[in-house]
């Protein structure tokens, strides 16, 4: 507050309004949700009514997909997660809870190894238009062929290098240091002309060029490859898992309850909906990251 | 005086990919003396940036000798003798305006304290002290640049290379960049300011010489001094002397482009 006859002390003034942009945004969030489950519990609605058949001109078109078998209701789904996983097995959320975690640790494994890789492959392509030529096109090439046909091998040469714990975070990292390769070989080489020729006024190192130029003025686009990284990490968790032969995870827990689908097929749908979450939550924390450390954005940027 | 920068038969040929050579530079001999105020005009092509950028080792003469500070540009540029000004203010968004001017300290090895006060120092020389901790986009251009010639003098070179640093600039805020350029010369008196510009009355105004210049080849036309009495203030611009020496260097300028064209 500023009394009169006091000096205003400009730094205390806020630069920007404050705004409730974050308010909007989480309201935004709440009412598409409550829009999507309008719409699976009204085409439930729907196709019941229906008989689970629509028939349009001689035509039957079958709708026995939305039937509670195949599409359960979202209050069923949500109340799978407090029954017990089977037979006197605690809660269902608290056995998803540990197999998340699990997968999540995984998955932050590979999404450290993929994001240090991509980084320093990205360093040296900047330095060696060489190797950016020779290797680039490598890895383009190498996320055209399918994880899924991957994953078996990593996890035999990983288990014959007696790092078995280790195979599941290499299939999560393969898909992982992609696109911090792309984006930050984008930004270390996305430099204004001038910007390069003052750093050369100064007669700086390339080291000074690299950690006080090249390197911040890559952080949003870094930034943008690790919030990808972060949501393909835990998609390359879940798939690794499936041929790894481990006992745990999330990837396991779908292949359980798909084999024991018809007798309770909310528990796949739980498993589903908490994988979802953790992908979102590990995308949360890479953005909170990012708030915290590329400050100097405009407002009004973003 | 001794000579700070010392140019003689100095020429630059740009060749192009296809093949076609551009002749940018013909034949310049210049002398600086040291605590001078030269500036470099002419019309666009004539070479203006072209000549700072190579006294700045920015760019390489195709032959010709160039001494700055009695070396070679680029031990010049290694010693670290010269300050540079963009056109563009060429601050680092990511850094607070303190942290941009603490910039070449940095890079030149300053200790912390040391670092912060010289850059205090140089805030409060073009008097943007209260702005600190603020980012670039919350300045305006003309304070932008303002920093931008904080950073450059923060170093203390001995020289000021400036490529039309306040050419983005609307007129009354380019007047009162003038007034603040002057005020930091006149308060460092052995540095000397090299400014490429294509404003008549902000050469006149500035400098103790105007080296005119013409394009295709460029070549140095004329060298004006310009002997108005300083300190210079709004009362220079009302001389009579200082219209006369308007009128000398537009017609001086026109005379350069129309040999040419």
């Amino acid at each position: 507050m500023t009394t009169i006859g006091q000096p205003l002390d400009r730094s205390a003034v806020p630069s920007t309004p404050p705004n409730f942009r974050w308010l909007r945004q989480i309201g935004g969030t709440l009412l598409l949700l409550a829009f999507l489950a309008l719409l699976w519990e009204g085409a439930k609605a729907f196709a019941r009514a229906n008989n689970y058949a629509l028939e349009i001109g001689g035509l039957t078109i079958s709708l026995s997909n939305f039937n509670n078998e195949q599409l359960p209701h979202l209050g069923d789904i949500a109340r799978a997660f407090a029954e017990p996983a089977g037979r006197g097995a605690p809660p269902l959320y608290q056995f998803l809870f540990s197999q998340a975690m699990f997968t999540l640790w995984e998955a932050v494994r590979g999404f450290a190894i993929g994001g240090v890789f991509g980084f320093a492959l990205a360093v040296l392509f900047t330095y060696s238009g060489l190797m950016q030529r020779g290797c680039l096109p490598f890895v383009v090439a190498s996320q055209t062929v399918p994880i899924l046909a991957i994953a078996p091998m990593v996890v035999i040469w990983m288990s014959r290098a007696g790092a078995r714990d280790w195979a599941v975070p290499m299939i999560a990292a393969y898909l992982t240091f992609f696109p911090v390769v792309i984006y930050t070989l984008r930004g270390l080489t996305s430099v204004p002309p001038t910007a390069l020729e003052l750093m050369q006024t100064y007669a700086a190192n390339g080291r000074a060029i690299l950690f006080k130029l090249r390197l911040p003025n890559a952080l949003p686009q870094i930034f943008t490859a690790l919030k990808l990284s972060a949501t393909a990490s835990v998609v390359g968790a879940i798939i690794g898992e499936l041929p790894s032969g481990s006992q745990d995870g999330l990837g396991i827990a779908v292949l359980d309850f798909a084999r024991y689908y018809n007798q309770s097929p909310p528990r796949l749908w739980a498993t589903i909906a908490t994988a979802g979450l953790l992908g979102i939550a590990f995308f949360g924390a890479v953005s909170i990251a990012e708030r915290l450390i590329v400050r100097w954005r405009a407002e009004e940027s973003d | 005086m001794t000579a700070i920068i010392s140019i003689q038969n100095l020429n630059k040929v740009f060749r192009a990919k296809d093949g076609v050579s551009v002749h940018a530079l013909e034949n310049i001999n210049l002398t600086i003396k040291q605590g001078e105020f030269v500036s470099l005009i002419g019309p666009s092509g004539c070479g203006k940036s072209t000549l700072l950028r190579i006294i700045a080792d920015l760019i390489q003469p195709t032959n010709g000798t160039i001494t700055v500070n009695g070396k070679t540009p680029s031990k010049a540029r290694q010693d670290r003798d010269y300050g540079f000004v963009f056109q563009a203010p060429t601050l680092y968004e990511w850094r607070t305006v303190l942290k941009n001017v603490e910039l070449p300290l940095e890079i030149m090895k300053f200790s912390k304290t040391e670092r912060e006060a010289r850059a205090r120092e140089m805030l409060r020389l073009v008097e943007l002290g209260d702005f600190a901790g603020k980012y670039p986009w919350q300045l305006s251009g003309g304070m932008q640049q303002r920093v931008s010639i904080a950073r450059a003098l923060a170093f203390q070179p001995g020289i000021l290379l400036m490529d039309e640093p306040f050419g983005a600039l609307d007129e009354m805020t380019r007047e009162r960049m003038n007034n603040e350029l002057l005020r930091i010369w006149t308060s460092l008196p052995e540095m000397t300011v090299i400014f490429v510009t294509h404003s008549i009355s902000e050469a006149v105004y500035l400098s103790d010489r105007v080296v005119v210049m013409s394009p295709r080849p460029g070549r140095i036309a004329e060298i004006i001094d310009i002997d108005l009495p300083r300190p210079r203030g709004a009362q220079t611009r009302d001389l009579d002397d200082f219209f006369h020496l308007s009128s000398r260097l537009r017609h001086s300028l026109r005379e350069g482009v129309g040999a040419n064209d």
